[in-house]
């Protein structure tokens, strides 16, 4: 039971953290509402609004290349930290590992996912091929 | 340590074909964007896949990868199912893909590696991997319901199927990880030796585990109460894909469920039997009636396909390796039906995703109505063709394993969804036709009915046609 009690300890320290500065706030802070300030969001944007317009996905693109980086590194580092003891057959696996990864990169290469101008204004492809959509 | 050997990749030759295939479709995409050549390769590696599975004998069986999968007869026979099928999709999608705008080689690597996923899932020996090939088909297989991104109900079957796939997956890891934490392994047969030697019987939260388990497997294959994406995402799917979701993706989850009740949870059948009897008398009941009230003829082989979720279970449920082995000839004579009938669909185009646009089709095109007429009394459960012999076998081992009460069931459940099947067959022989005369059918498409028709007679004639290839786990 002793392990645990290191999860309750940390569990009971922020929670009274957090209900502390709750109730320390509300309790002591000066209170100016207005209409703004009662949304339930205050951060500087308008909290409903209709979707106007479109959004480019460039962004959401880079993101999930990005993904694919992110799980080689995830798989690379503890490869090598055995490097050693996997000896040969340890370095083709990764090889093969990254090859397969590498044909995704290739294949949005290929397909224009890496091409920022012309996709964000129009969603035309810039690379001269047919749109698929 | 232990690393992989050739031995290992030998045993997965099979999946190494597929997946070979789909990396070269990827590799070479924005070339044969336009042309037949995905199309080719897909089908070139499927009869690969095909010929090395068939080439090893049915009783073989060997482990590989410290055990965690199996080449046997029951993952040869889900494998050639497996390549049958996405050869017989492929076929029936040539057409569709080249008039419409949906990508080819994108589809047709989707379709490829959900099939490598099919493959893993029947030769999985371990809860892990399984649950990876799983994931593997239903990654592909959200992806594939949305591939036409301009159209909005393709965008909410996706969505609609990613959102309960995800949340059905994630209860049958909770599901696993309390397996293990009762079993401490996840290898079937270690999960069923830890089981024999438990003392007292199943506790609550082995009980729980079982049924998240059991669970996530039933939403795979669309048993009630898992049931509910099927529809939406049958219809909102294009037709091929709907095809390769009823066919392949079923028989997957299929195949993953026999093994794990018979091998893992077998020392537990009582609690497994109980869940898959309930699974199993909900599905036939609730599609078989909901059926009928339909007239998108997608949604309609959507809860035929339910139903016929039902009647498979029906043989798992009865816990023995007969109970098994009539699950799988279910599943593979239900592959060839429903795909037959989804290749009509896909056949005619927009007029047959209707029921009523099958109205007055004898007159118009005889070879294509008696074609239809096969399947749809085929999965009605007629004699002389593939789905008596199937239900005879699943009712014969739920009347085995003294489930009288389900037998009874799905024997009434059938005459409801009779009415549903002869509904379209009444329409296409005894109504004017209303709408012009159907285009020829493409060649591809007619050898893939062809295909589909002749193992629909052929099991319905030779009732031992699978007896020899249906090695239970």
């Amino acid at each position: 039971m002793n392990e645990y009690i290191g999860i309750v300890a940390g569990i009971l320290l922020a929670g009274g953290i957090t209900a502390s500065m709750l109730i320390l706030s509300s309790v002591l802070g000066k209170k100016n509402p207005t209409p703004e300030k009662l949304e339930p969001f205050e951060c500087g944007k308008e909290p409903f609004s209709l979707p106007m317009g479109k959004m480019a996905v460039s962004f959401y693109l880079t993101a999930i290349l990005f993904i694919l980086f992110d799980v080689e590194v995830i798989f690379l580092y503890p490869w090598a930290i055995v490097y050693r003891e996997l000896g040969m057959l340890g370095l083709v696996e990764v090889c093969v590992f990254v090859g397969i990864l590498m044909i995704g990169f290739v294949y949005a290469w290929a397909n224009g996912a890496l091409e920022w101008a012309g996709q964000c204004s129009t969603g035309q492809r810039s690379t001269g091929q047919p749109r698929r959509d | 340590m232990n690393g992989v050997t050739l031995t290992d990749l030998g045993l997965l030759l099979p999946e190494l074909i597929l997946l070979g295939a789909a990396l070269v479709l990827l590799l070479t995409a924005h070339r044969t964007r336009t042309t037949s050549v995905p199309t080719v390769v897909t089908l070139l590696a499927a009869a690969a896949a095909l010929w090395v599975t068939g080439r090893v004998s049915p009783d073989a069986a060997e482990n590989g990868f410290g055990g965690m999968l199996v080449a046997d007869g029951y993952a040869r026979f889900f494998r050639l199912l497996s390549a049958a099928g996405l050869a017989v999709v492929t076929l029936f999608a040539d057409r569709r893909l080249r008039e419409t705008d949906i990508p080819r080689p994108e589809f047709q690597t989707l379709l490829l590696l959900a099939s490598v996923g099919m493959m893993l899932a029947a030769s999985s020996a371990d809860l892990l991997p399984l649950y990876l090939a799983l994931e593997l088909i239903t990654i592909c297989a959200y992806v594939l319901v949305g591939i036409r991104v301009e159209r909005p109900h393709a965008n909410e079957a996706a969505i609609k199927y990613f959102l309960s796939g995800s949340f059905a997956s994630a209860l049958m890891l909770l599901g696993i990880s309390l397996i293990y934490g009762l079993t401490g392994t996840t290898t079937f047969d270690g999960i069923a030796t830890a089981l024999t030697a438990a003392p007292e019987g199943a506790s609550p939260l082995l009980v729980g585990g079982i049924g998240l388990v059991v669970g996530g497997l039933a939403f795979k294959v669309a048993a009630v109460p898992f049931h509910a994406w099927a529809p939406d995402t049958y219809q909102g799917a294009s037709a091929p894909v709907a095809a390769f979701l009823a066919a392949g993706s079923k028989a997957a989850g299929l195949a993953a469920l026999g093994r794990v009740v018979v091998t893992a949870l077998g020392p537990e059948s009582q609690t497994t039997a109980t869940m898959l009897v309930a699974l199993a008398g909900l599905s036939v009941v609730l599609g078989s009636l909901v059926a009928a009230a339909q007239t998108d003829m997608k949604r309609l082989l959507a809860y035929s396909s339910i139903a016929h979720a039902g009647f498979a279970l029906m043989g798992v449920a009865s816990g023995t390796k007969e109970g098994a082995a009539a699950t799988m000839t279910y599943a593979a004579f239900y592959v060839f039906m429903t795909l037959g009938a989804f290749g009509m669909v896909i056949a005619l185009g927009e007029r047959g995703e209707r029921v009523d646009g099958y109205r007055g089709l004898a007159a118009q095109r005889p070879g294509a109505a008696a074609t239809m007429l096969l399947f749809l009394l085929a999965l009605t459960g007629i004699p002389l063709t593939a789905g008596f012999t199937a239900k005879f076998s699943v009712i014969r081992s739920a009347v085995g394993a003294g489930r009288i009460e389900l037998a009874v069931l799905a024997v009434l459940a059938s005459v409801v969804a009779a009415f549903v099947y002869m509904r379209v067959a009444v329409g296409m022989y005894m109504k004017e036709p209303t709408e012009p005369v159907p285009a020829r059918f493409a060649p591809a498409v007619k050898l893939a009915l062809a295909v589909a028709a002749g193992m629909t007679l052929a099991g319905g004639i030779f009732p031992g046609l699978l007896d020899s290839w249906t090695v239970s786990p």
